[in-house]
């Protein structure tokens, strides 16, 4: 009893030990984005006062007026984002799932060379495609238009697979039962697979919000003007006018990840399981 | 049967039109560009130069500077797998407060992007900023320039990027914890392991399926990386934080060589492909399934 008691005390400390070095050691990581959002906070002349001032001595808020209320403020840029993210929040997971259901319930001919091309197209990275595409949105007239992003946007290889291993895993049985019925594929996509699937559907929804919300390289490649700026390009565009007052940058780039950080602790749970398992099963 | 296979066909028409329109004409129309000369806006239409521009290419300096940046770039990447995986270790059963403390490892990863690379950028400020406030106030008198020397610029870039992998990594091995048995661990545990024996000889090759996953995916990532290096540097100072997908950028939309930035990009695909292939190969040795 003695001993027993005695170990459990030496395994308390220890864990209590290991939980004080990993919180130091998430707050040592977290420490940017905690100087970003303190410093947007800052007054010029106590930005780069040392000891750092974690909570600043002296608040103002002005800094994120100026950010959000300037001509070509913040306020159109999130505009721009949150158009395009939206329409691919709803448009890209649908289009992949309609997809992922035909490569993994219907056999036709062709199906999986079709399928192993994708995977084949999966590996090109971006900038191999950077140039042809240029060219050809110029000629398709969607050059300096939001649908340079949106387009291309909708059809995604990362979506289609990662769907169509959840459908996979849904046993033969349940459609089956659903064909005795007399219901087509149309029917049995919509009513049994789109419901069944909305765990998977969200995880890969947040994901590609997530990659639709950072787009940086297509922005800065497919767009010219202003007023068409996402959040990305726009803060970009701040940091070049903004020059050294690095407290207005702060305030631009806190502007920049709060709807990240908003949706990452309303939807932790899904998050974090989503990004484990696209890992594991993908 | 038939009508079977039209369905087939229905479910996958948008996707694969898309596809089509989006990645596989762009693809191979990028394919015959890399053997042209084409600059684009100059009015002459593209001529067939076969391997001439493979050739210029390697004659390049700023080839060189890329490839050896681009090298530089993967050092990050078994750094933060080693991080994420020690982080995954203590995280699985060995404190407390574990959801709480996986939110805080994740969040930098989640929302990093261009604004985290600007908030890097403040804070290797050479002057005044934060991180040389810090070095100097522990008596280093002269502490680098980061960003701002072509010397250093490259070390920033891999600190922002090492600090930028970890939570993935974390969350990928934590995942692959939860899934192992504790059956062996604790076996392991009566015969008097210690921590250190049992993170070499159990833990670590159970989990090497993961280990070689995220090798090869955070590789293939530390290539095409251009968003956070180009935003903050351009590829400077000079052509010091030049990697390969910046090389590819300047040259298409600053030069508007198009022919020859198609050799480049392909090129960068072709590393790609033989980093995945010696990994694959390289795996028997060392990976458990």
């Amino acid at each position: 009893m003695d001993t027993r008691n005695k170990r459990m005390i030496r395994e308390r400390v220890a864990k209590s030990f290991n939980t004080i070095i990993m919180a130091l050691a998430s707050l040592l990581l977290l420490s940017p984005m905690i100087w970003m959002v303190s410093t947007s906070f800052k007054k010029p002349k106590d930005v780069f006062t040392y000891p750092i001032q974690w909570i600043p001595l002296d608040p103002v808020w002005t800094n994120h007026f100026k950010v959000w209320m300037t001509g070509d403020g913040f306020a159109l840029f999130y505009f721009n984002s949150l158009k395009i993210s939206l329409i691919l929040l709803i448009g890209a997971p649908l289009l992949a799932a309609f997809a992922a259901y035909g490569f993994s319930r219907i056999p036709f001919k062709g199906r999986d060379s079709i399928f192993l091309l994708y995977l084949c197209l999966m590996m090109i990275p971006p900038q191999v495609l950077f140039v042809p595409k240029f060219i050809m949105f110029d000629w398709m007239r969607i050059y300096n238009t939001h649908w340079a992003l949106i387009l291309p946007g909708l059809f995604t290889v990362f979506g289609v697979f990662m769907i169509r291993q959840f459908f996979m895993s849904i046993p033969h049985e349940i459609s089956e039962a659903a064909f005795i019925d007399g219901a087509g594929h149309f029917r049995i996509f919509f009513q049994l697979f789109l419901p069944l699937s909305k765990p998977v559907l969200a995880t890969f929804a947040i994901i590609d919000f997530t990659w639709t919300w950072n787009d940086y390289e297509n922005a800065l490649i497919f767009l010219l003007d202003k007023k068409l700026y996402t959040v990305p390009l726009g803060m970009q565009n701040f940091m070049l006018e903004a020059g050294v007052d690095y407290n207005l940058m702060m305030a631009a780039a806190t502007a920049g990840v709060v709807p990240l950080l908003i949706v990452f602790f309303l939807g932790q749970k899904y998050i974090i399981q989503g990004f484990a398992s696209s890992a594991v099963k993908g | 049967m038939k009508r079977q296979r039209l369905v087939g066909y229905v479910f996958i028409a948008p996707n694969l039109i898309g596809m089509t329109v989006f990645m596989l004409v762009p693809a191979l129309f990028s394919f015959y560009l890399m053997f042209t000369d084409w600059v684009f806006a100059s009015g002459q239409p593209p001529r067939f130069i076969g391997l001439d521009n493979f050739r210029m290419m390697v004659r390049d300096d700023l080839f060189v500077v890329s490839v050896k940046n681009t090298l530089l770039v993967l050092i990050p990447v078994p750094i933060s797998i080693m991080l994420g995986f020690l982080i995954a270790v203590m995280l699985n059963n060995r404190t407390y407060f574990q959801k709480t403390l996986r939110a805080f490892f994740f969040a930098p990863y989640f929302t990093s992007g261009i604004a985290i690379a600007f908030v890097w950028m403040v804070l290797f400020q050479p002057t005044n900023g934060p991180i040389n406030a810090f070095l100097r106030s522990i008596g280093i008198s002269e502490p680098p320039l980061w960003f701002a020397s072509p010397d250093t610029a490259m070390y920033a870039v891999l600190i922002m990027m090492t600090a930028g992998g970890i939570g993935y990594n974390m969350i990928i091995y934590l995942a692959a914890l939860q899934e192992l048995s504790s059956e062996q661990l604790e076996a392991a545990k009566m015969d008097g392991a210690t921590f250190g024996q049992l993170l070499r000889l159990i833990i670590f090759p159970l989990v090497s399926p993961t280990t070689f996953f995220l090798m090869i995916t955070g590789f293939i990532g530390s290539i095409k990386s251009f968003g956070m290096i180009y935003a903050i540097t351009q590829g400077g100072p000079g052509n010091s934080t030049t990697v390969f997908s910046i090389f590819a950028y300047k040259k298409a939309f600053n030069f508007y060589e198009m022919g020859y930035a198609s050799a480049v990009s392909w090129t960068m695909f072709l590393i790609i492909l033989c980093i995945t292939l010696i990994q694959w190969v390289g795996q028997k040795k060392w990976v458990h399934y």
